[in-house]
């Protein structure tokens, strides 16, 4: 019995063939899809039309929580909880305070920048299906990879891995679930 | 190899040219009339000027061996505009001629006079530093400056001229390789080196106050002049042939993150100047800030906080922004002018000799506006015909066409 198949993949020698297929599999309509390099490629964004992250978004509101977190914990400590006098000024201070307001604004939007990519992107992954084929593993190295997933609503298995074979790949796999 | 023919720079540069004379000129004779009425405010319109367009001059030398240190394809784009921003020291150097002469002749300047004072602190200065405070070692000082910015102006651009005439790859590598090399340690003595400068132009004109953060304020501030002069020169040019080949939204994407970059930084370097002085809260060091804070001035140090930090700091963080290389030119031209408001800001409230104006007296000259005219029309003429004689991009540079080959990609 034939196992359900994650998708199909196609592997490529170069990056301006990757780019090209991928601009291809987007003007046919797939949605989607992913593709593997060993290095980054700036093109790839916009071939395979993936849409620009929201993580500078959340990173910008993750500093501007730790900016009032700083401000507000100081003001709290200084002002409510421990007032003292330090050097005849004022218990709320605001050239004393920004330091450790600032620190706080680059501590929450590092680890929103972190956490969040790893949230968005799906990470820890234990197991992902791409690596049931075994070439998969050059992707690291050499190769680059396509993959048009079968929950693509355009996907339907006959047609889709013909016109992946249509893209002059090196070899296309049955990526198995 | 490339073509350098094809790499020429536009003849609409020779217009520009014309008008930044004409201006230049005009306001020059302005500012003569307005100097020999006034010797001493219009030393001191001059020194505004002087510092902020030689900043871009010493700028760009900074980042020149700044980008054979780190690479990357926005020094590559940029490196012959930056070549010719540094040539044009010895027209710098001339322009310095009337602050050598000012304090020469005592016009200008308070610690040219503190010699006579019979105030006690002034006394423990004047013993406690002794031969510092001289005028002339103060001169001779200036003038060990240029020379050293001058060996290094010299040498890069020596090596550049060597790197356009190899025939090879491999050639223009070692040429490369020699730039790169000088310019790690060369960094250090230019940093020292400017330090030392702005202590004698711009510290000494309050020499009863001190800062140990004051070089690295200009080596920040001139780094970012240089930045924004580069983004706005290249954004005019960037449809015209041959920059039109050349650059690509990339390249004003990384010139963006580093205005961005230094933005941040010179706050950070005033903040940290301001925080110590704060907090030590001693009266030699906060006399600085308190005429800063009173009146008028306190106005211009809220609006540099605002226009020359906060603002460009949000709107460059934004990617799409530094994309846009109109929208970047325009931020820039507005940030350079924030740079001239922020030696004004620095020069301002600083002891006249002639007493004329009590210290810290908020005050604009009409010299204030056309003295940085003058230097600037000057020093513009002197760049563009720098720019013109030498190919726009170093075509022969091994990354060259790596540097370019993607900005087509938009």
């Amino acid at each position: 019995m034939e196992s359900k198949l994650h998708g199909i993949m196609a592997e490529f020698d170069t990056p301006s063939d990757l780019v090209d297929a991928a601009r291809k599999v987007r003007d046919a309509g797939y949605t989607k899809t992913d593709a593997f390099s060993p290095f980054p490629l700036h093109e790839i964004d916009e071939a395979l039309g993936i849409k620009r992250s929201i993580l500078p978004y959340l990173i910008f509101c993750g500093g501007i929580t730790g900016l009032l977190s700083g401000i507000g914990l100081q003001y709290f400590v200084h002002v409510f909880d421990w007032p003292i006098i330090v050097g005849g000024r004022p218990h709320f201070s605001l050239p004393a305070f920004i330091p450790p307001a600032y620190e706080l604004t680059i501590l929450f939007s590092a680890f929103v920048a972190v956490f969040g990519m790893l949230f968005l992107n799906g990470l820890p992954a234990p197991y992902h299906p791409v690596f049931n084929v075994p070439r998969f593993a050059l992707a690291t190295r050499e190769k680059f990879f396509l993959i048009i997933e079968s929950k693509d609503e355009k996907y339907e298995y006959a047609e889709t891995r013909s016109f992946m074979e249509s893209l002059a790949p090196q070899e296309v796999f049955d990526v198995e679930e | 190899m490339a073509n350098l023919d094809d790499y020429q720079a536009p003849a609409v540069i020779n217009r520009w040219r014309t008008l930044a004379l004409g201006a230049g000129g005009i306001a020059l004779l302005a500012w003569a009339v307005g100097t020999y009425l006034n010797p001493e405010q219009g030393l001191r319109s001059w020194l505004l000027g002087f510092i902020f367009w030689a900043g871009i001059t010493f700028g760009s030398l900074g980042v020149l061996m700044l980008q054979y240190l780190t690479g990357g394809a926005w020094g590559v784009v940029i490196r012959r505009t930056l070549e010719a921003a540094t040539r044009t020291l010895p027209l710098v150097a001339l322009l310095f001629i009337p602050l050598a002469l000012g304090v020469y002749f005592h016009t200008f300047m308070e610690f040219t006079h503190m010699a006579e004072s019979d105030k006690a602190i002034d006394i423990h200065i004047m013993e406690a530093r002794g031969i510092y405070m001289a005028p002339w070692f103060w001169i001779v000082r200036s003038a060990i400056y240029f020379a050293v910015f001058g060996v290094m102006v010299y040498l890069l651009n020596k090596w550049s001229v060597q790197q356009d005439k190899t025939e090879t790859v491999e050639e223009s590598r070692l040429v490369l390789e020699k730039a790169s090399r000088f310019s790690g340690p060369t960094m250090v003595f230019f940093a020292l080196t400017v330090t030392f400068a702005v202590v004698d132009w711009m510290m000494m004109l309050d020499p009863h106050w001190f800062s140990t953060m004051w070089g690295l304020l200009f080596v920040a501030g001139w780094g970012l002049s240089c930045f924004c002069f580069c983004v706005a020169l290249l954004a005019s040019l960037s449809n015209t042939a041959p920059m039109n080949r050349v650059l690509g939204k990339r390249h004003f994407h990384d010139l963006g993150k580093l205005m961005l970059a230094l933005t941040m930084v010179w706050a950070y370097f005033n903040f940290s100047q301001f925080l110590i002085i704060w907090a030590g809260n001693l009266p030699e060091e906060t006399t600085w800030y308190l005429a800063r804070m009173k009146g008028g001035w306190g106005y211009i140090g809220i609006i540099l906080i605002v226009f020359h930090f906060a603002f460009p700091f949000l709107v460059l963080l934004q990617q799409d922004f530094k994309r846009k290389a109109r929208w970047l030119a325009t931020l820039a031209m507005f940030i350079l002018v924030m740079r001239i408001v922020d030696m004004f800001y620095l020069i301002g409230p600083t002891p006249r000799v002639s007493g004329t104006l009590g210290q810290g007296a908020f005050f604009i000259s009409w010299m204030d506006v056309v003295a940085p005219i003058a230097v600037g029309g000057i020093w513009l003429w002197w760049f563009f015909g720098q720019l013109l004689k030498r190919p726009m991009v170093p075509a022969k540079d091994p990354y060259f066409e790596g540097a370019v080959e993607h900005g087509h990609g938009h």
